[in-house]
């Protein structure tokens, strides 16, 4: 299988991640939203390592594994905030952002 | 599981390793746009999962398997099981969740289109030729194309998963980065841990607020039947606790009933702290 196939297909997760940030008004959608685009970038990583051959695009990829783990954690927690803040997890609402 | 496992570890390039991964290509692009368009949250981070589980697929034919393990074991068991929590605990309704505007949806669309297929005008060609595919007997790179490697070589003999060829560069080259990574995760679990307290109405409050509303209530019903202001006035003495001073009982009073849901308000104590 030629690496270019994997590298189209991150490239298509990473355009489906981008539209459901764009097309949802959830919260808690738009961040699933953006760790499918993680995701994407994370088999890009795992891809390039193996065209090269070398160890650092899958230590890349642990590493972007770490921080989202660490990411997910704090963003869930402010959305909890949010929720129990304003009422809504609508991100249309206005001054969703404001305090 | 195991079938998978030997057939990534049967070599690169052959039969096994396309099937696997048309089969996960597809579930995962599929799962993928499944996120985006169900209604149902849970529903879309049930998909979710399956898309992970799809790419920690894909990682096994990518001959990474300690990548697979970590993506089914992080992410499909650590993050997504954090979403349903979080889900199931706001008990978010599922209606009315795409965007309102049809300019916006149409837009939408059309900017993931126009990245998407930028990027596979990028990727065909060099990175799809047959020198890309990673075996031993693909035809050298001409050109623009680009040679795959491999990681069998780099891998060796005694280690065909790949473990000790990632730890050993994990622990030499990229100690410090590890070590950051430990740091981080001490930070953000301070951080969520400060984030998830409630900070409007500590329980202390509250109990003491309960227990004055009860005791203003029992004094008020006591005072009701005696119908006497002059009475009550002595009465509701007597009830304070001691060392309380009357202003605050009132207020504790007043403030009770509504001290079980401070937040659903929109201007809540934030808001005064930012403006005063």
């Amino acid at each position: 299988m030629a690496i270019g196939y994997y590298l189209v297909v991150s490239a298509l997760l990473f355009s489906i991640g981008l539209v459901g940030v764009l097309l949802r008004r959830n919260a808690i959608v738009l961040f699933m939203c953006i760790e499918l685009m993680l995701n994407s970038v994370n088999l890009t990583l795992a891809a390039a390592a193996r065209l090269w051959g070398g160890p650092d695009g899958q230590v890349f990829v642990f590493f972007v594994i770490v921080v989202a783990a660490a990411e997910v954690v704090v963003g869930l927690a402010l959305i909890v905030n949010l929720y129990f803040r304003r009422g809504t997890l609508d991100v249309d609402v206005p001054q969703l952002l404001r305090w | 599981m195991l079938l998978l496992a030997q057939a990534a570890e049967a070599g690169a390039g052959n039969t096994s390793e396309i099937v696997l991964f048309w089969v996960f290509a597809v579930l995962a692009l599929g799962s993928g746009i499944a996120v985006i368009t169900m209604r149902n949250i849970v529903h879309g981070a049930l998909m979710l999962v399956l898309n992970f589980l799809a790419i920690a697929g894909l990682y096994l034919t990518l001959e990474s398997a300690f990548l697979s393990i970590i993506q089914v074991l992080v992410y499909a068991g650590a993050i997504m099981v954090l979403f349903l929590f979080v889900i199931m605990l706001l008990g978010v309704d599922n209606d009315d969740l795409l965007s309102s505007e049809p300019t916006t949806r149409v837009l939408a669309v059309a900017g993931g289109a126009l990245l998407a297929g930028a990027l596979v005008f990028a990727f065909v060609g060099p990175y799809t030729s047959p020198a890309s595919v990673c075996e031993a007997d693909a035809p050298t790179a001409t050109g623009d194309e680009v040679a795959c490697t491999g990681l069998a070589a780099a891998y060796g003999e005694d280690d065909p998963s790949g473990v000790a060829f990632l730890g050993r560069s994990m622990f030499t080259r990229y100690t410090y980065a590890f070590e950051l990574s430990a740091l981080l995760l001490t930070v953000a679990t301070i951080g969520a841990v400060i984030l998830a307290r409630r900070r409007d109405l500590a329980p202390e409050d509250e109990d003491e607020a309960g227990v004055l509303a009860d005791a203003r209530s029992a004094v008020e019903a006591e005072a009701l039947t005696v119908a006497g202001s002059t009475v009550a006035e002595p009465a509701r003495g007597t009830a304070q606790p001691v060392g309380e001073p009357g202003r605050h009982h009132a207020e504790a009073g007043d403030r009770a009933p509504e001290g079980d849901e401070p937040p659903a308000e929109p201007d809540g104590p934030g808001t005064d702290e930012r403006e005063g």
